[in-house]
């Protein structure tokens, strides 16, 4: 699974203490993740798709920990490095985009600044050599004039343009992986296709592999070669993007899928919801966690019994965390 | 008065010098924040120059215009010793600006270090950092110094000393509580992913977002300052006599404030003066440098 990955992740496990005890967000996640692929990991919010990755860099935020699993960078266990030897795999090896373009820029500087604090602090270059490449990249990122802009403070900046240069920052280093958390959610309906594009364009210029944290399936199908599915901290479903929805094999992306709504159906027609609430992460059910709100029929006892593993299906390729994923085969050809 | 300045968002078709203009127009135009400045650059000026100004020494005492009332010679006329007051006042603002700004620096640097380390480590770190911040908290500020000053005995140095360490606590208490509310801030957790080192997110990231409240509430501690100093040394534990303090000339005339007033009053008024000046200064600032509270407050109390 892992040949020639670039980025693998194998029985990654994050928790939380709580007062009901520990809560794992992140539970045994694995994925692998090649040189010039889109990963697109999809799920609904609280499903542990933000956490898995800040796991990965090893910025899981106080008093949630990682407790277990392995992160291949480039073939060797970066679970394990010194603090400071992490510090120069961000930005340089992993980069990050974090979902809100408008915050997260530090408002109190200009744009220019922050970029070269990035660059210089990793790279030791110059302030006029770093200069030079900030300028490279923002031109890199369709910023018309950067010249112009590079002395803008983020407040001059449009939500589109924050992006833009958040993107320029993440690429500044030329990661070999690239993660956007949600990229889009923030931006206008134009100016996110404009933005994925440009993910899509550096992710081949650059040969980066980039992993697209998202709950917009539209984006994923678009985008994305392979796709990991999460529920409840765990991943229930990965699949090569060219099968499509319509093939999944697990009922949480069967019933994901449906809820999307629909342009091509009447307007009076109700939106359909997936039933019953996500679980709670503290009290999750001994056997699988989406049981009590499967549509395949609850109250089957190896659902409620035990957890299934994430299993290959018809493929190896194509990994489904149902036991009865060819009940769901019969049911219905596509959605 | 004054027609509130939009943000400009067209900026790259201005050139910086007027935006530069126009930032500062914004400053100079709240009302208290000016006046208090004026007063503030104006006594600055006062005590730098108190060599130059003052028409006699501060120690020179005329044996035999003892207690006079205000004359050409003498303009508010001279204490028990024969010593001219407004040479005395003019040297007093001295020493008043002096321990204000030395304070002002040791507790906004040890302050905002303590609280900025404290809210951003979290945690145990911040547990223990806040909890002897509180001990220190519960002592009213001036007790403090005073008690401070007793034991390590009067001069200049020790108030100062004594005053830092009495308002530190306070500055850091603002500090952490500033800094608790940047670091759950999405670019903080991005400059953190981007490779940056704690001290390095702390410093840069931090404390720049964090100074608007804390340089207020400095201003604000300034003003203490020079009261605790005042009231220390009306008290004999501060700086010295034959030292010209406005806090010893307050107490050489409490014996004469009936005869001669004025040597009480005119110390008390500089004091007055300066600690309204550093007040307006502060409130003005904490119009100014907060967007959402830019809405002229001194301009409706003057």
């Amino acid at each position: 699974m892992s040949d020639g990955a670039v980025l693998a992740v194998r029985d990654l496990r994050t928790v939380f203490p709580s007062e009901s005890g520990p809560v794992t967000t992140v539970d045994k996640v694995s994925f692998s993740l090649g040189a010039g692929e889109t990963l697109a990991v999809v799920g609904e919010s609280g499903s542990g798709k933000t956490m898995t990755f800040l796991s990965v860099l090893r910025l899981v935020p106080p008093p949630g920990r990682v407790i277990g699993g392995e992160v291949l960078f480039e073939g060797a266990d970066i679970a394990t490095l010194s603090a400071s030897a992490m510090r120069s795999i961000r930005g340089a090896g992993i980069a990050m985009v974090f979902q809100d373009p408008l915050t997260a820029l530090n408002p109190v500087f200009t744009i220019g600044d922050q970029m070269l604090e990035v660059i210089r602090a990793h790279t030791g270059m110059g302030p006029r050599q770093a200069r030079v490449r900030a300028l490279e990249v923002l031109e890199r990122v369709h910023i018309p004039a950067p010249a112009q802009r590079i002395d803008d403070y983020p407040h001059q900046l449009s939500g589109g343009m924050r992006q833009r240069v958040l993107i320029a920052m993440a690429i500044a280093l030329r990661p070999k992986v690239l993660i956007a958390d949600e990229p889009t959610t923030a931006l206008d309906v134009t100016v996110q296709a404009q933005i994925l594009e440009l993910l899509a364009e550096l992710r081949s210029e650059l040969g980066m592999g980039m992993v697209l944290i998202t709950h917009d399936l539209g984006l994923v199908a678009k985008y994305a070669d392979r796709v990991a599915v999460m529920y409840a901290g765990r991943v229930v479903e990965t699949s090569p993007m060219a099968r499509g929805f319509g093939q999944s094999r697990h009922p949480y992306t069967r019933s994901l899928f449906r809820s999307i709504p629909r342009l091509d159906l009447p307007a009076d027609q109700p939106l359909t919801a997936i039933a019953g609430q996500p679980p709670d992460l503290a009290r999750l059910p001994a056997g699988c966690a989406f049981e009590p709100r499967c549509f395949l029929g609850n109250g089957r006892e190896d659902c409620r019994n035990e957890r299934p593993a994430l299993s290959p299906t018809t493929s190896d390729r194509h990994l489904s965390a149902c036991p009865h994923w060819r009940t769901l085969l019969d049911a219905e050809p596509g959605a | 008065m004054s027609a509130e300045v939009l943000p400009d968002t067209t900026a790259d078709t201005v050139p910086r010098a007027r935006i530069v203009r126009r930032i500062l127009g914004r400053y100079l135009r709240h009302p208290g924040l000016s006046l208090g400045l004026f007063v503030l650059v104006l006594l600055s000026f006062v005590a730098i120059a108190a060599p130059w100004l003052a028409p006699h020494g501060p120690t020179e005492a005329d044996l035999m215009n003892t207690l006079a009332h205000p004359s050409g010679e003498y303009l508010l006329g001279t204490d028990q010793y024969g010593r001219d007051i407004l040479s005395r006042l003019i040297w007093g603002a001295r020493i008043s600006l002096e321990v204000a700004l030395a304070v002002v620096a040791l507790s906004l640097t040890f302050g905002s270090a303590i609280g900025a380390i404290a809210g951003y480590a979290g945690g145990w770190v911040e547990r223990i950092m806040m909890v002897c911040n509180d001990i220190l908290l519960a002592f009213p500020g001036f007790l403090l110094a005073l008690a401070l000053v007793a034991a390590r005995g009067s001069s200049l140095e020790n108030v100062i000393l004594a005053v830092s360490i009495a308002y530190t606590p306070r500055v850091a208490a603002v500090m952490r509580s500033v800094v608790i509310t940047i670091r759950p801030r999405p670019f903080i957790e991005a400059s953190r992913a981007i490779g940056m080192s704690s001290s390095r997110v702390l410093l840069r990231h931090v404390l720049p977002n964090a100074l608007p409240p804390v340089i207020v509430v400095t201003t604000v501690s300034a003003a203490t300052a020079i009261l605790a100093e005042a009231g220390l040394s009306f008290l004999g534990l501060g700086v010295q006599p034959p030292t010209a303090t406005w806090g010893n000339i307050i107490s050489d005339g409490q014996g004469f404030i009936t005869s001669n007033p004025l040597i009480s009053l005119s110390a008390g008024l500089c004091i007055a003066v300066t600690v309204i000046a550093l007040n307006l200064l502060g409130d003005g600032l904490r119009d100014t440098l907060d967007p959402q509270m830019r809405r002229y407050t001194g301009e409706r109390m003057l």
